[in-house]
């Protein structure tokens, strides 16, 4: 049995017993129409012009055929059998101890050092309104909205400001833009929105961990980030610990706007569930994210590490449009078993002297594959541009696989545009260096790879680079040898 | 025959259908009719297309080229004196508009084991000995333009080394085309097989008598032996409104070496695949590639090098300078196949711009699925650097000079890997009258 049905098993268990009557009612039947689109959107008491967004979206996600030219392999996800909304669950459905929750999981929170009221509310148990980060939720709102900073959900956001929702939800990855964002726009379950007022520099780094409310917002999640002039903003988007799910398709789009002097900072570690050794069961994450860069001397940053989902298919980009603006895309992605990621990011140089930074590791062990994909293009109008491309592979045993397919655009002289590429296995030469000084071949491994990944640490806020290099070690456990 | 063709390439075949049951063997017709089955099975690349996402069709397929069958008798080896490089001795193969031309041909004397000479004319005298040979090295599934010309194949130049037979002096294959009334296309095939531990040069040109408006798409198969070593300089210097589609087909046994030299500069649309496939163990493969694309000039590169086998090397360097209305698109796929331990490739592509509306898009990718291997990709693109201009106009060097002086400078490192003094002069002059001329924006 994987572990991924024995949750399922727990969770699912109880309702065989009949704890409860009413939980078909909290999620719709599977299958998806005009019908379907209109009942989430009434569910969720949304105003009109949202309901027309979602059905326009629909319509054209109709039309729109599933994309096949990335590097991955899975069977054909029928639509019509994913349910498209389900309440959040109530207490009384969830695990009642640790005792319940897979022991395997529970073994992984305690190598990353998570603490044990923590591990309770990461694993889905009910928890009391005493446990501690509630209060601390409290606190970091109560300051946030001293700032003026909007921090809330998106369904929230729908209600209380509509007009911020109106001018930019779409603005930047609009529903036509590809198969999954369209169907995200007509489903999107919740998401997270995040308002940053002109010259506002955010007080603390805003993270979904602590917005407590935002629990369960399900596969389709929507986060729309907009930094006005000047303003600042650090977000951290999941967790190192592992997440399960018992959905499957993941289909979240991530919206970023930054004006101009405005910096936005995206971090994100992805540790959902893998899949079990032979690769069934792991979660398909094809999420689209943009940032646009709208104002000038503007600036957004990815910062991604990628170590769980069965598939991984993203793209984080940066439109540059203001003149001066930055791009930055630093990722490390892990695939191992039978893991697949294609990931890469876009840059887009639009405006003048606008500059990107690229930093790619890409880590296969096991059978996993990876492709980085990316595309620099630099327009005719953008005088002075910059890039530097730099994506590394790690090989780790024979059976893995790891492609580069960067796409580069030219047309402006002026530019100034480096690419560089390597692969490469650890060396024998290095692995003898650590062992003859008494480490383990798994520590050395360890200490190589987060060598090998230090750049794109390096900008992760603190604590979270600290659980990054933990959870890489984790990760890459078993895999030497 | 099943109808017209779906996709606009009817007339390249116009002449093909009836004819070839005259010339060659029935195993040819076989191969033909296979191929124009293929052909009529594929549409028109798009640029949906991923192969041909940066070049567009539709000003070839405007011309309405057409495959025609005569051939031009009215050359005198006199007429070829303007295009002879002075200094360089070899053994001259001339075709014409894709016939081989033996009365301009210079074969002079050749060692025993070493054959050469025109593919029809060696389907008549000797077709067992193409038999195993032709068609085989460019593979079963054939894309467009490689179907088309094994659907029309009929002429082109054979050479076949002997094991162990080594040729001292260069041979010259020449590429005359001379302009006709209506636009046509010359679809030559050649075939290069060197036996085991046996060495030759070649060096293949692609020349013209005006300015004239025709098409080439040329095949060549080159097959080398165990320990085999083949040097092959390429010169494309085709008519300012030519069309040029080349495809060059590479299979390497243990130990072999190849080193291709390609160097475009001619042509107002050039497409060049180079295909490589390691068959043994310890092979190298050593591509070095230079191209001008001047004003509205487009130079297309695809490299596909399979590692599919352990231990062989591959080197890829292409260096570019763009001017005018310029665009180059570079598209390089090394691949290393699981259990292709110990693969060793360095790609590298870069690129010169000179004008505000060149374009360069390029697409240098690496599929590795073996641990073992030693693999890069680099890829730059960018103007001349001010500072080194300055540097060169404070000694009192004019700045178009200078300018030039360092696109030479960037030039060389390709032009230097050519295998004769006489040929490295030529293609320098020509590179330097070239950017003389250049419009920089």
């Amino acid at each position: 049995m994987t572990s991924a049905q024995a949750v399922d098993d727990i969770v699912g268990s109880e309702y065989e017993h009949g704890f409860t009557t009413d939980i078909a009612s909290e999620t719709f039947p599977p299958g998806l129409d005009e019908g379907v689109v209109r009942a989430i959107s009434a569910r969720k008491g949304e105003p009109e012009f949202m309901t027309e967004w979602r059905l326009k979206a629909y319509r054209h996600w109709l039309t729109m055929r599933e994309p096949a030219w990335a590097a991955v392999y899975y069977p054909k996800i029928d639509f019509q059998s994913i349910s498209y909304f389900s309440a959040p669950k109530r207490p009384e459905d969830m695990p009642k101890s640790l005792d319940e929750i897979d022991p395997i999981l529970l073994d992984t929170y305690n190598k990353l050092g998570i603490p044990l009221e923590e591990q309770k509310a990461l694993a889905g148990i009910a928890v009391d309104a005493v446990f501690d980060s509630v209060s601390v939720a409290t606190t970091f709102r109560k300051s946030l909205a001293e700032a003026g900073v909007i921090f809330c959900s998106i369904s929230e956001a729908v209600h209380d400001y509509p007009e911020l929702i109106q001018q930019h939800l779409g603005s930047v990855v609009p529903h036509t833009d590809n198969y999954y964002a369209g169907l995200n726009a007509a489903v999107y379950s919740d998401g997270t929105f995040v308002y940053v007022p002109k010259g506002v520099r955010c007080p603390m780094e805003l993270s979904t961990y602590f917005r407590i409310n935002a629990r369960n917002t399900g596969q389709f999640e929507r986060t729309l980030i907009v930094a006005e002039a000047g303003s600042y903003v650090s977000y951290l988007e999941g967790c190192t610990a592992p997440q399960r799910d018992e959905n499957q398709l993941h289909a979240a789009v991530v919206e970023l706007i930054a004006m101009e002097d405005a910096e936005i900072k995206y971090s994100t570690v992805q540790n959902w569930y893998p899949g079990d050794a032979q690769g069934k069961g792991g979660i398909y994450n094809f999420v689209t994210k943009r940032g646009d860069c709208r104002g000038a001397r503007s600036k957004i940053s990815w910062t991604q590490v990628e170590t769980g989902s069965a598939i991984t298919w993203k793209y984080p980009s940066c439109l540059l449009r203001g003149d001066g603006s930055v791009g930055e895309f630093y990722s490390v992605a892990v695939t191992k078993g039978r893991q697949q990621a294609d990931t890469g990011t876009k840059m887009i140089h639009i405006g003048k002297n606008t500059s990107s930074t690229i930093v790619s590791k890409g880590i296969s062990a096991g059978e996993g594959t990876q492709t980085y994909r990316g595309l620099v293009r630099i327009g005719p109008r953008a005088e002075g541009a910059r890039n530097h491309t730099q994506c590394d592979s790690l090989l780790i045993g024979d059976r893995c696989s790891a492609n580069t397919f960067p796409y580069i655009e030219v047309k402006h002289p002026s530019a100034n545009m480096e690419h560089e590429a390597t692969t490469s296995k650890i060396s024998d030469d290095q692995l003898f260096y650590c062992r003859s000084r008494g480490l383990t071949e798994e520590d050395a491994v360890s200490m190589i790879v987060n060598g090998f990944c230090k750049e794109v640490f390096n900008e992760l806020p603190m604590e979270f680079a600290v659980e990054a290099q933990k959870l890489l070690s984790i990760s890459l456990e078993g895999a030497v040898g | 025959m099943n109808g017209v063709l779906p996709n606009g390439f009817e007339s390249w075949l116009s002449a093909a259908p009836e004819r070839p049951a005259g010339v060659g063997p029935d195993w040819l017709d076989d191969q033909r009719r296979v191929a124009q089955e293929q052909v009529r099975a594929q549409s028109v690349p798009t640029s949906k297309t991923e192969d041909w996402r940066y070049t567009s069709l539709k000003g070839l397929l405007e011309q309405g080229f057409a495959q025609v069958d005569e051939s031009i008798t009215a050359l005198q080896p006199d007429d070829l004196e303007e295009i002879l490089i002075p200094g360089l001795d070899s053994h001259r193969v001339v075709l014409v508009n894709g016939r081989y031309a033996p009365e301009l041909s210079v074969l002079g004397d050749l060692p025993k084991g070493v054959r050469l000479g025109g593919l029809r004319a060696l389907l008549d005298a000797d077709p067992d000995a193409l038999r195993e040979r032709l068609n085989r090295i460019a593979g079963d599934r054939q894309p467009l333009f490689l179907a088309l010309n094994t659907a029309g194949l009929d002429d082109g130049f054979v050479a076949l080394f002997d094991r162990a037979v080594m040729l001292e002096r260069p041979i010259e294959l020449i590429h005359l085309s001379v302009g006709m009334d209506e636009p046509r296309v010359a679809q030559p095939r050649h075939l290069i097989v060197l036996g085991d531990g046996a060495q030759a040069t070649l060096i293949e040109r692609y020349v013209s008598l005006g300015e004239s408006l025709y098409c080439t798409n040329s095949v060549l198969e080159i097959s080398l032996g165990r320990d085999a070593v083949l040097q092959h300089d390429r010169i494309q210097m085709e008519s300012a409104n030519a069309f040029h589609l080349t495809g060059l087909y590479l299979s390497q046994d243990a130990n072999s070496r190849y080193r291709g030299v390609n160097i475009g500069l001619g042509a107002r649309w050039a497409r060049t695949e180079l295909v490589t496939r390691f068959r043994g163990e310890q092979a190298e493969c050593d591509l070095q590639g230079l191209y001008l694309a001047g004003d509205r000039q487009l130079m297309d590169y695809h490299l596909d090098v399979a590692h599919s086998v352990p231990r062989c090397t591959s080197r890829e360097n292409f260096k570019g300078i763009l001017y005018g209305k310029g665009r180059a698109v570079f598209d390089g796929l090394v691949s290393v196949a699981r259990d292709a331990q110990k693969s060793d490739a360095a790609m590298s592509n870069r690129n010169l711009m000179l004008s505000e509306s060149a374009e360069v898009d390029t697409k240098p990718q690496l599929e590795i699925n073996a641990d073992d291997v030693k693999c890069s990709h680099g890829t730059t693109v960018g103007r001349i650097e001010p500072e080194m201009l300055f540097y060169l106009r404070s000694r009192g060097i004019s700045a178009p000079l200078a300018r030039r002086m360092l696109c030479l400078g960037f030039a060389g490192e390709i032009i230097q890997t050519l295998s004769a003094e006489a040929l490295r002069e030529h293609v320098s002059e020509q590179v330097g009258q070239r950017l003389e001329s250049a419009p920089l924006n």
